[in-house]
This record gives C-alpha cells, sequence and structure tokens, in this order.
C-alpha cells in the first residue's frame, strides 16, 4: 500500500536535511510503529507523506498504491484515502466540526464515486462515530480544536478519522498528551477502525500505546534512517535499554546522528 | 463669497454656491457655512489624514446633485428588509422618497420620518446640528450647508420599536459626479429600545460623494443597536460622521459593514455623558481592488464605570489599502473603565496595505484598556490541516478568510441582515477574491 523509497527530504526554507534515505514498505492489514527520539524526523515523514508544503523531496520516492504522489496536493493524497492525525492538531475558530467534517466527508465520498450525505444522513452517520471516541455531542457544534483540551484535541483526529475512513492513517504522536483513560479509549477507537483493507503508522515515543495496540512492525528512526526494524519485542527492548545502543549502531555505519 | 486667506477653496467650497437658499433649516445653513468657509480640505500634512490617499478626491469632477442628472432608482425593492416593512424609510441620493418609504408599523412612543416634516418639533430644535462635534472639519459643514431633509428617530419614554428601522440610502447613476448628504437624528429617550439598520446602496458603478452625518442622543437606560452597511458604488467616496453621545445606564452598540466604495473615511465617535454605560464599535472591512477603507474612531470615557468593546477587522486583498486608528481617551476621573479595543488585519495579498494605529490616552489610574492590533495572512499550517482533509487549498483558504470575518457579525440581531452579511462575506470570500489569493 505504502512503500517509501530511499526518501530524502529537507526543510524548503532553509535546505536543512530531515530524512536521510529512509525505506519502509507497509501493507494492507498491518499497523506499524515509528519510534525515535526527538528530532530523528519521525513527524517528518508523517507530514511528508500527507504532502505538508514546508518539506521537500530531494530524492527518493513515495508510492501509494504502486504510485508515487510526490506532485499530488495534499487533498488530492486525502481523497485517496490518506490520513494525517496531526500532533498538534490545528485550532479554527469559526468552523464548526460539524462542517469541516461534512465539507471532508463529501468531498473526500465524492471522489471516490460514493453518495454524498445532507446534513440529516450525515448526523445520523457521525452519532455512532462519536461513541466510539466518548465524545459529548455538543462538540460538534463547537468551532474546530478552538479551546479544546490537549487531549479532546487528539481524540477530535481519532474522531476524524472514524469519520473519513482513510485506507492509510499516519498517526503522530497522538498518544502524547493523553491520561491513562483518554489514550484507552484513543486506542480502542483506532483499534475499532483498523482492518484486513486499511494500515496504520503509528509514530510514537513510548511504548505504552503499543500496549493497547500491537503493533505487526516496530522501526526506529534515528538521524533521519531507520536503523532498526522488528516485531513488538523491538518496542520492549526500547523501552528497557532507551535508544543509546542504536545510536553507537547508527555512528558505526557512518551516518551522522 | 469670502473666504478667509489661509483655506485654499477645494471643489467642496466652491459647490458652496448651489446651497438651497429658501425653506427650512436656514440657521444651520448659515452656521455650516461659516465653518465651511474657515476649515481647509485635507491634505496629507494633517496628522489625521496622514496615511490616507486623497487622489481620489482631485480626480473626480463633483457637480451639485441638480445638476448631476440623476437617473431614477429602480428595482430597489431587493433592498428592504422584510422585518421593516412598515418602518423604512428611503433616501434617493441623500433626498427623502416618500414613495419607497413605509412608516407607522413600530407602536406608541415611536416616531419615524423625514426631518422636514418636523421643523417645529422640539426634540428637533433641541439637538439636530447641536450634537455633531468634529474639529476643523469641512465634510459636516458640508452637510450643513446642503442640508434638506434627513431621517429623523424618536422614542419616548419607555418606548420600544416594535421592529427594526431601516433607513436605505440608494444612489443612483448620473451623468455626472455629484455630492449626496443624507443626515440622520436619533434621539432614545429613558428606558426606550430601539434596533436601526443603516443602509448605503450604489445601484452601479457610479461616482459620487456622500457624506452621511449621523447624530445619536442615548438618555438613560435607553438602548440602541446601530448597524451601518456600507455597499457604495466601487467608484464612490464615502466620508461618514456618526456620533453618539451615552447617557448613565444606556448602552448604545454599533457595527459598521464596509464592503464598498472606492474611498470610505469612517469617523464614529461615541462620547460618554455620565456612569455606567456600555458601547460597542465594531466593525468589519472587506475590501478589494484599489479600495480604500480608513476607520477613525474615537470612544470618549469622560465618566467611571463604562464597558466599552471595539473589534475591528479587516481582511484586504489585491492592492487595497486599509487604515484604522483608534482613539481611546479616559479622562482623569474617569475610574473603574473596562475597554477593549482590537484591530486584527488579514492579508491576502502582497500588494496590499495595513496601516493600524490604536491610541490609548489615559488619566485615570484605576482602569483596564487592554488593546492589539496584528496584521497577518493565512497561517499556512491552517491552510493544510483543511487541505489534509480533504479540501482544496482554495477552499481551505475562502473557508479561513470566511471564518475570520464572520466572528463579527455574530452579533446581529435583525436575522435577515444577518443572513444578508453572511451572504456578503460569502460572496467576497468566493467570487471576489479566492481566486486571486497568492499566499
Amino acid at each position: 500500500m505504502l512503500e517509501i523509497k530511499d526518501l530524502h527530504v529537507v526543510v524548503e526554507e532553509d535546505g536543512t536535511e530531515i530524512l536521510k534515505g529512509v525505506n519502509l514498505k507497509v501493507n494492507k492489514g498491518e499497523i506499524h510503529a515509528i519510534m525515535g527520539p526527538n528530532g530523528s524526523g519521525k513527524s517528518t515523514l508523517a507530514k511528508i507523506a500527507a504532502g505538508h508544503p514546508e518539506y521537500e523531496v530531494t530524492k527518493g520516492d513515495i508510492l501509494y498504491n504502486g504510485e508515487s504522489i510526490l506532485e499530488m496536493d495534499p487533498d488530492e493524497r486525502a481523497h485517496a484515502g490518506i490520513f494525517l492525525a496531526f500532533q498538534y492538531p490545528v485550532e479554527v475558530p469559526g468552523v464548526t466540526n460539524t462542517t469541516l467534517l461534512r465539507e471532508s466527508y463529501n468531498t473526500i465520498a465524492n471522489s471516490r464515486g460514493r453518495e454524498e450525505l445532507d446534513p440529516l444522513e450525515f448526523d445520523d452517520y457521525i452519532k455512532d462515530k462519536l461513541e466510539l471516541v466518548q465524545m459529548n455531542p455538543d462538540f460538534l457544534e463547537r468551532s474546530v480544536n478552538a479551546g479544546f483540551s490537549g487531549g479532546e484535541k487528539k481524540r477530535n483526529e481519532i474522531f476524524q478519522m472514524a469519520v473519513l475512513q482513510p485506507k492509510l492513517s499516519l498517526l503522530d504522536e497522538t498518544d502524547s498528551g493523553l491520561d491513562i483513560d483518554a489514550l484507552k479509549i484513543v486506542a480502542n477507537g483506532i483499534n475499532q477502525l483498523h482492518g484486513e483493507d486499511d494500515a496504520v503508522v503509528l509514530i510514537t515515543h513510548y511504548q505504552r500505546l503499543l500496549n493497547y495496540i500491537e503493533p505487526d512492525f516496530v522501526h526506529v528512526m534515528i538521524g533521519g534512517k531507520i536503523v532498526k526494524s522488528g516485531d513488538k519485542t523491538l518496542a520492549y527492548k526500547l523501552e528497557e535499554q532507551g535508544y543509546d545502543w542504536l545510536e553507537a549502531h547508527a555512528k558505526v555505519n557512518g551516518e551522522a546522528v | 463669497m469670502a473666504l478667509p486667506t489661509q483655506v485654499e477653496p477645494s471643489f467642496l467650497h466652491r459647490l458652496a454656491k448651489h446651497a438651497p437658499d429658501s425653506g427650512n433649516w436656514t440657521a444651520i445653513r448659515e452656521q455650516s457655512l461659516k465653518e465651511l468657509n474657515a476649515s481647509p480640505f485635507p491634505h496629507k500634512k494633517i496628522e489625521e489624514w496622514r496615511f490616507i490617499d486623497l487622489k481620489p478626491f482631485s480626480k473626480i469632477e463633483f457637480t451639485s446633485l441638480d445638476d448631476a442628472g440623476t437617473l431614477p432608482a429602480t428595482d430597489i425593492e431587493k433592498f428592504f428588509l422584510p422585518e421593516s416593512d412598515r418602518s423604512r424609510l428611503v433616501f434617493i441620493n441623500g433626498r427623502y422618497n416618500e414613495k419607497f418609504s413605509s412608516i407607522g408599523g413600530l407602536g406608541n412612543g415611536v416616531t419615524v420620518g423625514n426631518l422636514n416634516s418636523f421643523t417645529d418639533n422640539s426634540v428637533v430644535e433641541k439637538y439636530l446640528n447641536k450634537l455633531v462635534d468634529y474639529e476643523n472639519d469641512v465634510f459636516v459643514p458640508y452637510n450643513g450647508l446642503m442640508f434638506e431633509d434627513g431621517a429623523f428617530i424618536h422614542l419616548e419614554k419607555e418606548a420600544k420599536a416594535e421592529a427594526p428601522i431601516q433607513i436605505l440610502n440608494i444612489y443612483t447613476d448620473s451623468k455626472k459626479a455629484f455630492v449626496a448628504t443624507p443626515r440622520m437624528l436619533v434621539v432614545a429617550e429613558e428606558d426606550s429600545d430601539v434596533t436601526i439598520i443603516e443602509d448605503h446602496i450604489g445601484l452601479s458603478g457610479n461616482e459620487y460623494l456622500t457624506i452621511p452625518v449621523c447624530e445619536v442622543k442615548t438618555k438613560q437606560r435607553a438602548h440602541i443597536h446601530h448597524v451601518r452597511i456600507q455597499r457604495d458604488s466601487l467608484n464612490a467616496l464615502h466620508v461618514s460622521r456618526p456620533i453618539a453621545y451615552v447617557e448613565k445606564n444606556s448602552e448604545y452598540h454599533s457595527y459598521t459593514i464596509n464592503l464598498g466604495a472606492k474611498l470610505a473615511r469612517n469617523e464614529p465617535k461615541v462620547i460618554q455623558e455620565d456612569e455606567e454605560v456600555d458601547f460597542t464599535l465594531d466593525g468589519l472591512v472587506l475590501i478589494d481592488g484599489e479600495q480604500i477603507a480608513d476607520t477613525h474612531s474615537t470612544f470618549d470615557h469622560r465618566f467611571s464605570h463604562a464597558d466599552s468593546h471595539q473589534l475591528h477587522k479587516v481582511v484586504v486583498n489585491g492592492k487595497a489599502h486599509s487604515i484604522f486608528n483608534g482613539k481611546i481617551f479616559v479622562r482623569r476621573d474617569a475610574q473603574k473603565i473596562d475597554s477593549f479595543q482590537e484591530n486584527r488585519n488579514l492579508l491576502l495579498s502582497r500588494d496590499g496595505l495595513v496601516n493600524t494605529k490604536p491610541q490609548l490616552e489615559i488619566f485615570a489610574d484605576d482602569v483596564l484598556c487592554s488593546h492589539g492590533a496584528t496584521i497577518g495572512q493565512l497561517d499556512p499550517e491552517e491552510v493544510f490541516y483543511l487541505q489534509s482533509r480533504g479540501m482544496t487549498e482554495e477552499k481551505a483558504k475562502e473557508v479561513l478568510t470566511y471564518a475570520f470575518a464572520l466572528e463579527t457579525i455574530e452579533n446581529m440581531k435583525v436575522e435577515s441582515v444577518h443572513k444578508l452579511l453572511i451572504e456578503e462575506v460569502y460572496r467576497y470570500t468566493k467570487a471576489n477574491s479566492v481566486a486571486k489569493i497568492t499566499a
């Protein structure tokens, strides 16, 4: 479903290289976790896959269902089924959650040849999705993320994921800033949404999310590269030993960290 | 006509000879002529006019209204507010039009009509042209000199207007550019309540200068909700002078929506006359092309315990230019003032220009005055967020611009006005601008 090949990415404004040759393959039905210390390029990887304009690909490619998506705008990628849950969800005062979601849902439905929903049908449709992340219906009429707590913003991202039903979900530190109850709700939501036809990439600092969502693969990113991949036991090892042993390994291979 | 030597005669001074020489209001005209002759036309060396491009004034050759060859107003019913179908005054190029006006649906104690029908009214006599107070000004005296008629709204004690009052100013096409001088006097006695929708509409792309002067007196415990919509022709010049006095425990809330005109200069003033008052001067400016919109406002806190609020939001596209100068005076004995002022500017284009100047002069020591001015573009992170949810870049920018502007029109009490303004905002963000946004 997603294939990242030798991806090099710079910050467009100053040319700083963030990703230095990332390779990753994600098949449908899989859950991947990408872990790594701060500044290793994890979030950049998620953002560039979603088409963030701040970054530029200088080498390599991102294939989605076998085709390069580098020339696609973020909205076209969303239409194709790619979803990014933001690390810092943006506040949009004046635009209600319902307005945003109905607009998004219908645009995406339209591009995939599904029926658009009128406001009444849409209300019915999202009711179940609200329960999934245990959100109060009042919340629908509030401006997108405006005045939300950190936890509410993260739940709202998963709620959006539930409504939009993406094929590939990139969840950027969706667990950070959540207390244990909220973490369980979010994890449960993700587990329920995930199925055989879609894939999830979790970006996280901490192993604790992986207690609730079991990944098929765990990757460690350091210095803009994936330096180690394995199964979920790799996450336990990281929890015990930190990243030092891998950073040393990365240096042995002659890469700047 | 003898002019003092220091005053360079402008087109307004030259047009003075067309002043009506008979009829009512001679005293006002005589006084206005004196003031006009003593006041110079503004120029860039005057601080208050420093930022504004006055060229549009000199480029147009104005003539008197009678010589302009104005065409009749047609198809104006679409501008009638449904809520005001029996509380509407219509002025065509500043002149009262009885045919289109409709009054009588306002209940006891509410008087609405054209000033010429109230020449002997004691309220008119007491306040007309007495409230207006702009120093060294050429525009108010010109309005006074040309004064023939205007709108009069009077609420007796405890009277509540049952419907919003629409003051509809229509500007028609004409063979030559003209100057219109609309006038309003609003007096709300103790415990009264009224909503006024003042609308200025240019029927097409005609050139004219309109100088609306509005005097408002809000007596004790009276409430006034005053919406001013400026939808002048894009070739028009609009210089408005609305002034409101607020007495003890009264409320005056004004919302000015600036959409049209090539050049609009708005100078609202609110003057506190006693303690415990609450007033608002909110504004929304949506401009594009080469439009200029200039707001010079004054809040004069003269007594203790006032809540004042000013949210002035501006969206600039194309080569448009917005100027905001918000004066907040707090006099020495005016303690316990809670004054809020914010000017937020959204710049959609590279060539747009914004000047903003909050001007606080505070002489009391126990006051809370918050003020802020921001100039920004659409946040790329917000645009990306909406795009990642499937909206095109254009749609995302449209939604964000719309959301930015919407805040200022949330307080509209009259439903059709609220709807109308939402449509105007939508039209601006969609058809008028977004295609050209080059963020």
